[in-house]
């Protein structure tokens, strides 16, 4: 041990070595050259200039920059289809400062105000345009500058949003909280997030098996004009193409014939000349040869034939060549056709065929669907922009309509001004608002049908917020029972949190971005393909379909599409990296060279997952001591290490091409890259547990997804916001074992949680299953108190009738006046008044002249309103209070009247709490302090928990958090707990707290002599006893808690409601029922589902078995059947069997009653 | 049984006295007779506390329980708790509080006039009874007074305001934490280390050296100019069983023999400040002696054996 103190002693010398000038140590002159440079600082640095949540920024800006841009320039003009003439062209877009309008007054506005009167936090898009104006004959040309055509969403700190570069005194002045990551949007008051999707890479060949063993080539194609999906299938042995526009699978040879390549033999040069790739295409060939088809023309014929028949048939003309442009625009979109030379085409085509046949022959070719390499996230950014596009092009069809309309009447008195169409368009930002609102993305003319895209950003907890803005959610469905999406995949190491997923239907579905995770936006391609030409690609169009394939080659493929080849291909590859890190093209563009498939794929495209890492040459990291000191220094940023190629960013698949080491000491001389810190592999919620590499994994999940439902700070603005639930804790405190995250994200200051000390032993009884016991001098000072802030609202609503609901003055005296007590003057409640169930909030009548004639508000009489009080519903026998009362004007301009109601609560037997590890527990029991153990130093535990948590959960980490608190507490350091930090020194040893342990006093292991507090004798045991910081869960007996006798019953069934809500009855539901006659209790089940349920009195009809009635009239039963009372007798029946017997008459099925005697 | 005593005579010598810390040893009594001290020192020697607060104006940031709540904690000296009333069984004022015999007003009115923040702490709070305050740290700790402003309730920034009443009442620690005079009360059985003398006279000087190094905490020595091991502090001793375990892996077992003392305690007292540590102890007496005289009082009424049951009759020797 003391031999370690010194090790690290002397690496803290290292670390601080250039502080002072050390004298020179001989021992450690001799001491091996200790490389480690502490690279950590380069993370809160790579935080500063990032965010946590740049990838939606990025994708945001990006769309708002350039993005919005191209739509603009690619659907420029609307030109009459009366008057070609006339035309209206747009110059240019750009999206403003966020405003609003109000009676044709702008006015700037920021987010926290928007959130407060549920406004939408947009911008208008202004355009330049250029229009012929003109009637009869006489046409000037205009120009229009900054029309605005719709408003546009703005996400909170994007470039266009006014927090943009904000420092934090001025987003204090904002009321917004600095910690707050942005990144959402504020629709209509609510925060709306845009879920990062994920789903397979656009343009990419991708080779699997289907349900029946056949491989597939497949191609999800992508381009601005086009999205198809091009499969080429083997099945028995032959090759077809299948494609959505042909009825039936088509044999591939025949497509590469009606593409003009007529000779089989050039198909096989081109797939490869070796025997075993020629047997695979021989029957396929033979097939071709079979049907007869030899050339481009017969083949064209033949697919002619196959065509898909459309329901509208277009002018005869295009109909003649619908097979070639399906061939051209559909086939395999993203390969371009220019002036019908199918040649790229088919080489594409060929390349396809050669992957699958290198697939059929050895199965390990095969590509991997849940390879992260193959996946591309979609943010905000790309998803508005489908949207903006959509809209954009309904509206200028609209106008374009709207022009003709107008250009086609015969008469027409004034101009026409094509611009005054535009402006009056409010689709754009209705569409925009409505979709971001509701989630549901419905885009038919990108056959996008999405549902649930945004989500409102919940905020429970600061954690949970965060996780919001990291959580990426699958495509396609949950339901399906597969395990290999949902399995953790070696590629998401770095990129997606290990830990972070829900239990249940989504596991393994929804990941969370890790913390270092960059996503890529898109970039552009034009300068990179003249690039790789000048290194020395080969291009394509010379190349024979022999030389595709040459032993020694590799073929360049550039975004999913081919270049052409490159015969030294590793020095291809080096060059282009050291352009990229010499910042020549971008620092995003991966390279990666599979010699599996010999090809060199250079990605630019948007979507990419990659990560941030050192470059080492030959094993020694490119980072030194002095470049650190610069950056502690504040002369150096993190951009500064990218530009001077430091540091990279890598793909997941040029990854494949590194060989990362994880510390510099274990560097080898084939290292060519250095992991900055090993705890950014965990997302943000995993990062908070300490200690993690010490739990079994799932405690981790379980944390991952409790951590979002804890207690805490929200925001620093949290008392200014107005939101429908809101948990706080009265004294949250900051961890006293934190980890490296903690401090990155704001942890330490928005906390969700106490310390509390913490005594393992079994206590009372009360601890059985996870339960914990709790000091109730602990609860008396404060530990566990929290706030509850619920939002209740009301309209004073304005009818089209010109009537409007009012707020009166409370009566002070009289009936009813008792629950008026709390309201005001003004006929709303004040705040700070104590509110009780049953009181009324607000006084308000609601006007009788709802729709109708108009009537003058002022002059109604007192009898055309009634009363609409509403009454506060809370827990009996609490003392809640009206906090703030808001009032504000909606956007149908009524005024709109919010109440945020607080309640503060005390912890209470069954309310939940959790530690950092995934070990949930009830309140047991609460017992005096006297009565709790305590050491002789006067220690006293604030909540004991039971020893048996421990063995079956395995969480170590938690029993590493006890001892790291306890000293931290004794010696006054934030001890540390990052993952994987013990090598790195983010993580203190148990040695090393051992130690300080031992220092002040305490046993090494953690454990204390302990006294009984009820007897006052030493406890048997020694017990593990120190400081946990401790999460009060959302979950709480007073919101859950449920009991009835009498009360609502639904009026069909007359059986008792169902629900909490409701006021339900408790259900015997059927196991309950199982268990009852299997004891044989007949009358408590008789109770039970009868008389305490829905009893009814019938009246049956002993001889034909039918229900009666009563007749109050003859007192007595009568069947209506056998039209007299003869036979009737009454009996009891459940209401809903009474109801069963009437329903399956209806239906013409006569259930008749036998009754004997009993 | 009749006539058999075991009534013994408990010893208490005094240690270490301060204001708000005392050490004493409690001997020739029992565990029982021990904890029964700490129990009630604990929870039932009576305090004054605030326990009610009308708030008139509170425009700063935390809302009105929170302050109320931070009020209550605030330790009041509390001389005058023993002979003051419970409000529940006051007779002058129905137990509304509101009179002097069982209630002590407060006040406290802050405002922020300026742009500096105002930190709004108990010595802002005003009492109608001079003797009821809120305890000053001030002159027992060492502390810079211009420093220590008393216990922060609030901070205000300019223009908000704190204006309340507030009732401190009698209470005990049973009922609200608050009430509780005590920081700190434990005790510890005193241990009897006796050295094998012959035994560590085998040792080396470093075997003796990591023997006494092997307590976390420093109980043994070495004599510099015998090389004796000798026990300089008992008390240090936290029973963690260390030395022993260390003399078991030398292969000396019996090396020290340690016990504890069934009948002496050692007793830490830490008060909040609301009554004196060594009052504390003494109320604390007091108020024991008063539960036994209600339960003796009882032993004659005819009433005890209903209030006491089996116990009763257990009491009276049956």
């Amino acid at each position: 041990m003391g031999l370690k103190q010194e090790d690290l002693l002397l690496n803290n010398n290292t670390n601080n070595s250039n502080v002072s000038e050390m004298p020179v140590d001989k021992q450690k002159l001799a001491a091996p050259i200790k490389s480690a440079v502490d690279k950590f600082q380069l993370l809160p640095e790579f935080l500063k200039v990032r965010g946590l949540v740049k990838q939606h920024l990025d994708s945001f800006n990006y769309f708002v920059n350039t993005g919005i841009k191209k739509i603009v320039r690619a659907n420029d003009r609307i030109v009459s289809g009366v008057d070609p003439s006339i035309y209206l062209r747009f110059k240019d877009v750009r999206i403003g400062e966020p405003s609003m309008t109000i009676n044709a007054v702008s006015e700037k506005i920021n987010p926290h105000t928007c959130r407060l009167s549920d406004m939408t936090y947009a911008a208008p898009i202004f355009v330049n345009i250029e229009y012929i104006q003109g009637s009869h004959g006489q046409k000037t040309r205009l120009e229009k500058n900054d029309l605005v055509i719709g408003r546009m969403p703005i996400m909170l700190r994007s470039c266009c949003c006014v927090l943009y570069g904000k420092d934090e005194a001025e987003l204090a002045r904002l009321g917004e909280c600095p910690l707050d990551p942005g990144g959402y949007f504020v629709i209509k008051g609510a925060e709306k997030v845009i879920l990062i999707q994920e789903q397979l890479s656009k343009n990419r060949i991708i080779i699997d098996a289907d349900k029946k063993g056949n491989i597939n080539a497949s191609v999800t194609s992508s381009s601005e004009a086009t999205k198809s999906k091009t499969v080429i299938q083997m099945e028995k042995e032959k090759i077809y193409l299948l494609l959505n526009q042909f009825v039936k699978k088509i044999p591939i040879m025949v497509v590469m014939k009606a593409m003009g390549m007529e000779s089989d033999q050039e198909v096989v040069q081109m797939v490869g000349r070796d025997p075993h790739y020629n047997a695979v295409l021989l029957p396929s060939i033979e097939e071709c040869a079979g049907v007869g088809i030899y050339t481009q023309e017969q083949a064209l014929e033949y697919l002619e034939t196959k065509v898909k028949r459309v329901m509208y048939t277009g002018p005869a003309s295009e109909k003649e060549g619908r097979a070639l442009s399906i061939l051209r625009d559909v086939f395999l979109a993203n390969v371009p056709v220019r002036s019908n030379n199918f040649r790229p085409k088919c080489l594409y085509v060929a390349v396809m065929l050669r992957r699958m046949v290198e697939a059929i022959l050895n199965k390990d070719a095969m590509d991997d669907k849940d390879y992260v390499g193959n996946k591309r996230l979609e943010l905000s950014g790309q998803l508005i922009s489908l949207l903006f596009e959509d809209l954009f092009k309904t509206t200028i069809s609209e106008v374009q309509k709207m022009i003709d309309l107008v250009l086609s009447k015969p008469s027409r008195s004034s101009a026409l001004d094509p611009s005054q169409f535009l402006r009056s368009r409010e689709t754009i930002t209705f569409g925009l608002e409505r979709t971001l609102s509701t989630g549901n993305f419905d885009i038919k003319r990108f056959k996008m049908h999405r549902k649930g895209m945004t989500q409102v950003l919940a905020r429970l907890s600061f954690i949970g917020t965060l996780g919001y803005m990291t959580k990426v959610s699958p495509q396609f469905e949950k339901s399906r029972k597969v395990s290999g999406p949902r399995a953790l995949q070696p590629s998401q190491w770095g990129m997606l949190c290990p830990c972070d997923t829900p239990e249940g239907e989504a596991c393994g579905l929804v990941k969370n971005l890790a913390l270092m995770t960059h996503v890529t936006t898109d970039e552009d391609e034009g300068p990179l393909i003249s690039l790789c030409y000048c290194l020395g690609v080969e291009d394509l169009e010379l190349l024979s379909g022999e030389e595709l394939h040459t032993p020694n080659s590799f073929l360049v493929i550039l975004n999913g599409l081919i270049l052409g080849k490159h015969r030294r291909p590793q020095h291809f590859a080096v060059a282009m990296r050291k352009l990229r890190r010499a910042g020549k093209v971008g620092e995003f563009v991966s390279v990666f060279v599979n010699e599996k498939q010999r090809c060199v794929y250079i990605a630019s495209d948007g979507g990419r997952v990659c990560r941030p890492l050192v470059i080492a040459d030959k094993g020694v990291s490119r980072i030194k001591e002095h470049h650190m000191k610069e950056l502690l220094d504040g002369v150096r940023t993190f951009d500064d290490f990218l530009r001077d190629g430091l540091i990279e960013y890598l793909d997941v698949n040029e990854e494949n091409n590194a060989l990362i080491a994880l510390y510099e000491g274990e560097a080898t001389p084939e290292t060519t890259h250095i992991e900055i810190e090993p705890f950014t592999i965990l997302g943000v919620c995993a990062g908070l547990i300490p200690y993690p590499h010490h739990n079994q994994s799932p405690r981790n999940t379980y944390q991952c997804a409790m951590g979002k439902q804890a207690m805490g700070n929200i925001a620093y603005n949290q008392l200014c916001r107005m939101d429908t639930l809101l948990y706080l804790l009265v004294y949250p405190q900051r961890p006293l074992l934190t980890t490296r995250t903690i401090e990155l994200v704001g942890y330490d200051k928005l906390g969700a949680g106490q310390n509390a000390t913490v005594a393992v032993m079994s206590y009372s009884g009360y601890d059985i299953e996870d339960a914990i016991v709790m000091n109730k001098s602990s609860l008396d000072r404060g530990f566990g108190r929290c706030i509850v802030m619920k939002r209740y609202s009301a309209v004073n609503q304005k009818y089209e009738t010109g009537a409007s609901d009012r707020i009166l003055r409370p009566q002070r005296t009289g009936p009813g006046s008792e629950r008026m007590q709390i309201l005001d003057d003004d006929g709303i409640a004040t705040p700070g008044e104590i509110i009780r169930p049953n009181d009324i909030y607000i006084n308000k009548e609601s006007s009788i002249h709802t729709r109708g004639s108009r009537v003058s508000s002022e002059s109604l009489p007192d009898s055309a309103y009634r009363p609409a009080r509403q009454t506060y519903k809370g827990p009996e026998g609490e003392s809640c209070v009206v906090d703030r009362v808001a009032l504000c004007t909606d956007r149908n301009s009524n005024l709109s009247i919010k109440f945020l109601i607080r309640h503060t609560r005390r912890p209470e037997v069954g309310d939940k709490f959790s530690s950092r590890h995934g070990q949930k527990g009830v309140c047991g029991t609460i017992i005096q302090q006297e009565d709790f153990p305590f050491s002789e130093r006067g220690i006293c535990p604030d909540l004991i928990m039971n020893p048996h948590g421990f063995p079956s959960r395995m969480t170590v980490g938690k029993m590493i958090e006890l001892l790291g608190g306890k000293a931290g507490v004794s010696c006054g350091r934030f001890h540390y707990g990052s993952a994987f930090g013990e090598p790195s020194g983010h993580a203190d040893r148990v040695e090393a707290i051992s130690e300080t342990l031992i220092k002040h006093g305490f046993s090494y292991n953690g454990k204390d002599f302990i006294y009984s507090g009820i007897t006052g004798c030493p406890l048997q045991a020694y017990i593990f006893m120190g400081p946990i910081y401790y999460q009060k869960l959302k979950h709480m007996v007073l919101d859950k808690m449920h009991a009835r006798g009498n009360g609502p019953r639904v009026m069909l069934t007359r059986q008792p409601t169902e629900g909490r809500a409701r006021n339900g009855g408790l259900r015997v539901g059927e196991m309950e029922r199982d268990c009852l006659i299997a004891y044989g209790a007949s009358m408590l089940i008789f109770e039970r589902l009868m008389i305490s349920s829905d009893p009814f009195e019938v009246q049956v009809c002993r001889k034909c078995g039918l229900l009666g009635y009563y007749s109050h009239k003859l007192k007595t039963g009568i069947c209506s059947s056998c039209k007299n009372g003869d036979n009737v007798s009454t009996m009891k029946l459940p209401y809903a069997c009474k109801l069963l017997i009437q329903e399956l008459q209806s239906m013409n099925i006569v259930p008749r009653l036998k009754l004997s005697e009993a | 049984m009749e006539g058999v005593s075991y009534q013994r005579f408990p010893k208490v010598k005094i240690r270490e006295l301060k204001d708000d810390y005392a050490k004493f040893e409690l001997r020739d009594t029992d565990a029982s007779m021990a904890n029964a001290l700490r129990r009630v020192m604990i929870a039932e020697v009576p305090t004054i506390a605030i326990d009610l607060v009308e708030i008139e104006v509170n425009s700063s940031v935390l809302n009105d329980e929170f302050i109320a709540h931070r009020l209550g904690l605030i330790p009041l000296t509390s001389e005058r708790a023993m002979s003051m009333r419970f409000s529940r069984d006051c007779d002058a004022c129905d137990g509304d509080g509101q009179c002097e015999f069982c209630s002590v007003e407060f006040h406290l009115r802050a405002k922020c006039m300026t742009d500096q923040t105002l930190d709004v702490t108990s010595k802002d709070l005003y009492s109608s009874d001079h003797t009821v305050v809120p305890v000053d740290f001030t002159d027992s700790a060492g502390y810079d007074s211009s420093e220590q402003r008393g216990i922060i309730i609030v901070k205000l920034r300019r223009g908000q305001e704190l204006r309340l009443r507030a009732i401190a009442r009698k209470g005990i620690g049973k009922d609200h934490a608050k009430w509780s005079p005590a920081a700190t009360v434990t005790f510890m059985y005193e241990p009897e280390i006796h050295i094998n003398e012959d035994m560590m006279e085998t040792l080396t000087l470093e075997e003796k050296q990591s023997f006494v190094e092997s307590s976390p905490t420093r109980v043994f020595d070495i004599d510099p100019n015998t090389q004796q091991v000798v026990v300089v502090d008992p008390e240090a001793y936290t029973y963690d069983d260390e030395v022993l375990k260390k003399a078991e892996a030398m292969g000396k077992p019996g090396l020290v023999e340690i016990y504890a003392k069934e009948d002496s305690f050692i007793f830490t007292v830490e008060s909040t400040g609301a009554i004196k540590a060594s009052q504390l102890v003494l109320n604390a007496i007091e108020v024991l002696k008063q539960k036994l005289d209600a339960v003796r009082l009882s032993e004659d009424t005819v009433e005890a054996d209903d209030q006491f049951g089996e116990l009763g009759a257990h009491m009276r020797g049956g």
